[in-house]
């Protein structure tokens, strides 16, 4: 908010109004149809047709197109799946491991695709959608891996652990692995992708309005300064919107070999 | 001026996270450095305690909106 | 809280979560997820298990051909060795064999002149034998009448004659012994 109240007062404080929260709200298309719920299915079908057209052939030597579906398989199923869950159960996730990933991935890149430039994730709805998907499938593995008390036990106790401090650590443990690791999950990707499309629209409306509603000469190049920002944090934003789609799903798969794991 | 107060002080909150992952970071460079092969075993490592130190960060902006 | 919330009506709070989105999240994503593990993830598996039943097949394949090319080179070897000492063999046999029509010829040209040698040997006795014979009776004529004339006596009985000339020749032989 400081950059746009700088960049309001630079330009005489005409009224320039800086982006806020308010601009994540657009107008229903239609109904009560959003434009994210609308990319939302979007990016599924996306994923699905890629997906499907890059392992249909199951060619033992691959096409161009098979070769970019398993390297993306290969870097979820070996990368994330078996190194957090371990070889024994990883393939039952591998199936939901790597659709969150190229799920969240898709929708992620969806804010810097022309036209489209809006990452639905920064609608705190659907990162939370997934988090609470992520947050039932792990306990639920470990109830049925471990019984009911078991899994309480087996999250809120670490082994090794006696005396007086279980009495701090069993509520600390139980906070931070029940309640603290979905929200974490969801906001930490709503928080980005929201952060970061402030960000890119920040600088794009307040480079706009430096260039052409001002005639001083200054403010044209802060305005020409301003785009260049755009660029770098466009770049930024596309390791980022890798990066949250991969923690996402690496902390899903961690999560999921915790609740396997024998000790805690 | 526009904005709240609460917004300066998730920056000052923010502080903290940005240390810590900086740290986390910094360890994991150094372990990759002197021991390249264990980069594979120290990767999911690091994004872990990463996420770990950035959730404060991200409790901080959940409470910098709602309170 | 509940001023923010307040506050939120003017400028929509962005952490107050739309339960459509949720839902609508949620539910896209396990179809998704169903749709990719039902159609995607069973393809993908099956083409690696192909690859590595391709490369281990291959690998197979590779060592099969490897014995089987060691085998008939084996075999090869064998059948030349083979060959080589059948060769040498009837190199021997031929050997032999012109040595003993070598041999056989010498035999065969030895009797003949044997043969030959012996009949001219038997010729050439036959004929002195005859030689002699006419010898005998051309000197006995010659002697008895050379004798008739010395002695005057007429010897006309040839039975006497012919005694007297083998008394006479036998008489010779006897000092010529």
């Amino acid at each position: 908010m400081t950059i746009a109240t700088v960049i309001s007062a630079a330009s005489g404080g005409e009224g320039f109004a800086p982006p806020g929260p308010a601009d994540f709200h657009l107008p229903p298309l239609f109904g009560e149809v959003t434009k994210p719920m609308l990319l939302v299915v979007l990016a599924a079908v996306l994923v699905f047709a890629f997906t499907y057209l890059a392992a249909r052939p199951a060619a033992v030597v691959p096409g161009r197109l098979q070769f970019a579906g398993e390297y993306v398989y290969g870097f979820v199923r070996n990368g994330i799946a078996r190194e957090s869950i371990g070889s024994e159960h990883f393939m039952k996730f591998v199936p939901y491991l790597f659709a969150l990933f190229l799920f969240v991935a898709v929708n992620n890149y969806f804010g810097l695709v022309p036209f489209i430039q809006y990452p639905p994730m920064s609608h705190f709805g659907f990162p939370l959608g997934l988090a609470l998907l992520t947050w039932i499938l792990y306990i639920g593995v470990g109830i049925g891996k471990h019984g009911f008390l078991g899994y309480l036990k087996h999250i809120t106790i670490p082994s090794g652990v006696k005396g007086p401090v279980l009495a701090i650590i069993i509520p600390l443990e139980f906070l931070s692995n029940i309640l603290v690791r979905p929200a974490t999950l969801s906001l930490r990707l709503f928080a980005n992708m929201f952060a970061g499309h402030l960000l890119l629209m920040l600088f794009a409306f307040g480079g706009e309005y430096l260039l052409f509603e001002s005639t001083s000469l200054i403010n044209g190049i802060a305005g020409v300064l301003s785009f260049v920002m755009f660029g770098a944090v466009t770049v930024l934003e596309l390791l980022i919107m890798f990066l949250q789609a991969y923690v996402f799903t690496l902390l899903t798969a961690t999560y999921l070999g915790e609740s396997l794991a024998d000790e805690h | 001026m526009e904005g709240s107060l609460n917004m300066l002080g998730y920056g000052l909150a923010t502080i903290g996270p940005a240390v810590a992952v900086g740290l986390i970071f910094a360890a994991y460079i150094n372990g990759v450095a002197r021991q390249p092969e264990a980069q594979s075993r120290l990767q999911p490592i690091a994004i872990l305690g990463f996420a770990l130190a950035e959730a404060l960060a991200i409790i901080g902006i959940a409470l910098a909106f709602v309170i | 809280m509940s001023e923010s919330l307040m506050a939120a009506a003017g400028e929509p709070n962005p952490l107050v979560p739309h339960t459509v989105e949720i839902v609508l999240g949620a539910v896209v994503f396990l179809l998704l997820v169903a749709a990719i593990a039902k159609f995607v993830v069973p393809r993908f598996e099956k083409a690696y298990a192909e690859r590595t039943a391709a490369i281990e097949g291959g690998i197979a394949e590779a060592e099969q051909a490897q014995t089987e090319a060691k085998a008939a080179l084996e075999q090869y070897t064998a059948q030349l060795a083979d060959a080589r000492h059948e060769a040498a063999a009837i190199r021997e046999e031929a050997k032999e064999q012109g040595a003993q029509i070598i041999a056989e010829m010498r035999a065969q040209a030895q009797a003949e002149a044997d043969r030959i040698t012996s009949s001219a040997h038997a010729q050439i006795e036959a004929e002195r034998a005859q030689v002699v014979a006419q010898l005998k009776s051309e000197v006995g004529a010659l002697a008895t009448e050379l004798a008739g004339r010395i002695v005057g006596e007429s010897l006309a009985d040839d039975d006497r004659q012919k005694r007297t000339v083998a008394r006479f020749i036998d008489e010779l032989e006897g000092s010529a012994n």
